[in-house]
């Protein structure tokens, strides 16, 4: 099995260490991002099986980044990019805006390294169960 | 309303008006005219004696003459010489000086021997011995030889020796032997009464007359009689007399109130009473009724009559003759109408009167209906003010009757409603006061969360990895726990305060409360056992399913029955119960009530109004957050409810969960 490229994006460092400690001894690769700006250039060089960000970012958040990437690589066309969403008090409508914008996992900050591990996990195991299927229609 | 109360009044008070005034009308004319009527009477009766008097005093006065002329020397010696122009000359100044229509002497045997003659009085020739005539045989005044009979003057005088005066009746064949003008002033055709006894006839030949004869004596012998009279039929004297003194000629609308009449038997021959042209009524005949009453019986008779063609308050009574026989009737009569007119009058005055109440009813009706509704008025304009929300309504100046009961009611309903007003203006404040307050601490509260967060993920993570690693001593991952432990319950607190700052996201579903309320109490109960405090739940009839936050409900039950697990000491006791209820200020919106009361320390009235501010704890550092019931205050808040507390410091705890029966779409 190939190591898992995880991009987290987060303005905040102490998150950003956090989450690659916690990800890195989950043997996964984590790419850290400081910015939605800074994740977009990353996201267009790259590929990656996992995305973990934030929300309350400076600059541009991240249900704006979330609409990029949607907008860049659509969900049909190609196999989704599972998107973690650390929240800290999320409102009705900013949880509304992010599951339109095709967010489907959510984790409250703060969080303990075996709920974030948990979280990934169940994520890019779905991700895998989808890339199996696509791919064998391919064939 | 008012109108109708006004109208009321009036219409009562001129119902009244009215009533009074035509009974007054009736029983005042009535009374009136029937004490006028029969003071009329008395008067009447009065006037009759008086007529009586004037007619009587008339015969005296005639009887008196002849008396003084009998007694005459000249004459006794005239008449014993048999000097017949001496005596007609003493007969005819008697006649003039007393107004007799007739006078005579007769011998003692009944004839008459001298006369007043037909041809005007003052001659002498008219007068002659009655023995001449008796010699010659051939004179023209035999035939009164056998008219001696037909005196009744001669033959009572002679019968009985005295003398005599009063009313005789003269038969026509006596006033011709008299004079023969005198029978015929005494004839009356009879005129057609409508109420009279029928009679044949078609005129009365009879005359009626007052006079007198009186004997005149030689020694004791009646040497002869003296006799003279006043014809009574068409006579003007005595009933022109009785209506110029007994009524002194009083007039009432051109006609005399007076009349006085004199009857033979019914007819009347004397008289002042005018026929509707203006006639004296002689000849016309009294009613059939008077007559029988009068002359039948002899009764005096004082009623209304109706005479010739009026109504007369009216006196009659018979005449007697000098044999005692009822011949005529004296009348006496005054007209009705001058009575029915004062009647007229009076029901005139007191039907102007009634008038005038009647028109003092409506007035005063007004003006008491005004009075009256004016503070009723006063009352309505204030209700409608406070319906308009003015609850210090001008109610007017205050009535000392029943309205004033009213107003004093109205003033104490008033003060009531002022006071609930101020009551409910005071809760609504506090709450007010409550929701900015936590809307505040929220605000800062998610501020501060969202710093801390960040950190506290480091401090998590860091500390747990270390935790993993396996090359650290027992020491050291002792410390790292604690650290782990007491970042733990920073992020309890942090959540804590999401929650209470109200960003954290109801999801409601359809729960059954009594369902909610007993797995909250059978939670709880365990530890209540253990502790030694009785709990009990008792679940209220036809609660209906609500939508509500399951978690978030059963969090605030759970957190309210624990606080006051730990206000309670061992043997007290915790009851739980549900009821469909009413909220206090919210009276219009029916409820879900539930209540928890303990009979636990109770809460100190200076911290009653703090116990749901965050961070508020009277727990000892450590226990407790102070958040637990501010977090359930803004849950039950956000389901449209209130959480109410009343406490008693040593006897216990009521909280009251109110929650309105449908919840609002947008909770």
């Amino acid at each position: 099995m190939k190591t898992r490229k995880v991009l987290v994006v987060d303005d905040d460092a102490i998150v950003l260490e956090s989450c690659r400690k916690v990800l890195e001894a989950e043997g996964y690769k984590a790419t850290c991002a400081q910015s939605a700006r800074e994740a977009i250039d990353i996201l267009e060089m790259s590929y990656f099986d996992l995305m973990v960000m934030d929300i309350k970012m400076p600059e541009h958040d991240g249900i704006y980044l979330l609409g990029k990437v949607r907008e860049k690589w659509p969900m049909d066309r190609w196999p989704e990019l599972p998107v973690l969403v650390m929240t800290g008090f999320p409102t009705p409508e900013t949880l509304k805006a992010l599951r339109r914008s095709g967010a489907r996992s959510f984790i409250a900050k703060p969080f303990t390294p075996d709920e974030l591990a948990a979280a990934a996990r169940k994520l890019l195991k779905r991700s895998e169960s989808n890339e199996t299927d696509e791919s064998s229609g391919d064939r | 309303m008012l109108y109708s109360t006004r109208s009321k009044l009036i219409i009562s008070f001129l119902g009244v008006s009215l009533l009074v005034g035509l009974v007054s009308v009736y029983i005042g004319s009535q009374l009136l005219y029937k004490s006028v009527l029969g003071e009329a009477s008395n008067r009447i009766s009065r006037d009759l004696n008086s007529a009586r008097r004037i007619y009587l005093s008339r015969i005296e006065s005639i009887g008196t003459a002849l008396t003084v002329a009998s007694m005459d020397g000249e004459l006794r010696k005239a008449l014993s010489r048999g000097d017949g122009a001496e005596l007609g000359d003493k007969l005819v100044s008697l006649a003039q000086q007393s107004g007799l229509d007739f006078a005579g002497i007769a011998s003692s045997d009944g004839r008459t021997i001298l006369r007043l003659g037909s041809q005007p009085l003052g001659g002498a020739q008219s007068f002659a011995p009655e023995t001449a005539s008796r010699t010659e045989g051939n004179s023209p005044n035999t035939g009164t030889l056998q008219a001696d009979d037909r005196n009744p003057f001669i033959r009572y005088v002679l019968r009985r020796g005295t003398p005599v005066s009063g009313t005789v009746l003269l038969e026509r064949s006596f006033l011709l032997a008299e004079n023969p003008e005198l029978a015929a002033t005494a004839q009356i055709p009879l005129l057609p009464t409508p109420m009279a006894a029928e009679r044949d006839e078609g005129e009365e030949t009879s005359g009626m007359a007052i006079g007198a004869g009186v004997p005149i004596r030689v020694g004791s012998r009646v040497a002869a009689v003296l006799y003279g009279g006043q014809l009574l039929n068409k006579s003007k004297d005595i009933v022109d007399t009785v209506r110029d003194t007994v009524f002194q000629n009083e007039t009432y609308k051109g006609r005399s109130i007076g009349t006085a009449t004199i009857f033979l038997k019914d007819t009347r021959i004397a008289t002042n009473v005018l026929t509707p042209d203006g006639n004296r009524a002689i000849g016309t005949r009294i009613s059939r009724e008077v007559g029988d009453r009068v002359l039948g019986k002899g009764e005096r008779w004082t009623d209304r009559a109706f005479v010739v063609s009026d109504w007369y308050i009216t006196a009659y009574e018979p005449i007697i003759d000098i044999l005692g026989e009822r011949v005529g009737i004296l009348y006496v009569g005054v007209l009705e109408q001058k009575y029915v007119d004062m009647r007229k009058k009076t029901q005139a005055v007191f039907i102007l009167i009634t008038a005038a109440g009647m028109v003092v009813a409506v007035g005063m009706g007004s003006f008491l209906a005004g009075r009256i509704t004016k503070p009723v008025r006063a009352l309505i304009t204030a209700s409608r003010d406070v319906s308009k929300g003015n609850l210090t309504p001008a109610i007017g100046p205050p009535s000392k009757d029943e309205i004033g009961v009213l107003q004093s009611t109205f003033t104490e309903m008033l003060s009531s409603l002022r006071a609930r007003d101020k009551r409910q203006r005071a809760e609504s404040e506090i709450k007010l006061l409550q929701s900015e307050k936590q809307a505040a601490v929220g605000r800062l509260a998610a501020g501060v969360a969202h710093e801390i967060n960040n950190p506290l993920t480091g401090v998590l993570t860091f500390t747990h990895m270390l935790l993993r690693r396996k090359d650290i001593d027992a020491e050291m991952r002792s410390d790292l726990g604690t650290i782990a432990k007491a970042t733990e319950r920073v992020r309890a607190i942090v959540k804590g305060l999401l929650d209470f700052s109200r960003q954290t996201v109801l999801e409601p579903e359809p729960t059954d409360i009594n369902e909610l309320a007993r797995s909250a109490v059978k939670l709880v109960e365990n530890s209540a056992l253990v502790k030694g405090v009785g709990l009990s739940f008792k679940p209220g009839d036809g609660l209906p399913v609500r939508t509500l936050d399951k978690s978030q409900m059963q969090s605030v039950l759970l957190n309210i029955i624990m606080n006051s697990l730990d206000a309670t000491d061992s043997g007290g006791t915790i009851a739980v119960s549900t009821n469909l209820g009413l909220a206090a200020s919210k009276t219009e919106n029916k409820g879900i009530e539930i209540s928890v009361s303990d009979t636990g320390h109770g809460i100190a009235p200076e911290n009653l109004g703090k116990i749901f501010d965050p961070f508020f704890t009277t727990k000892e550092v450590g226990k407790g957050t102070g958040l637990g019931l501010s977090v359930s205050y803004g849950i039950i808040e956000r389901h449209g409810g209130t959480i109410r507390v009343q406490s008693t410091v040593g006897k216990g705890s009521t909280f009251t969960i109110w929650l309105p029966l449908e919840a609002n779409e947008d909770e």
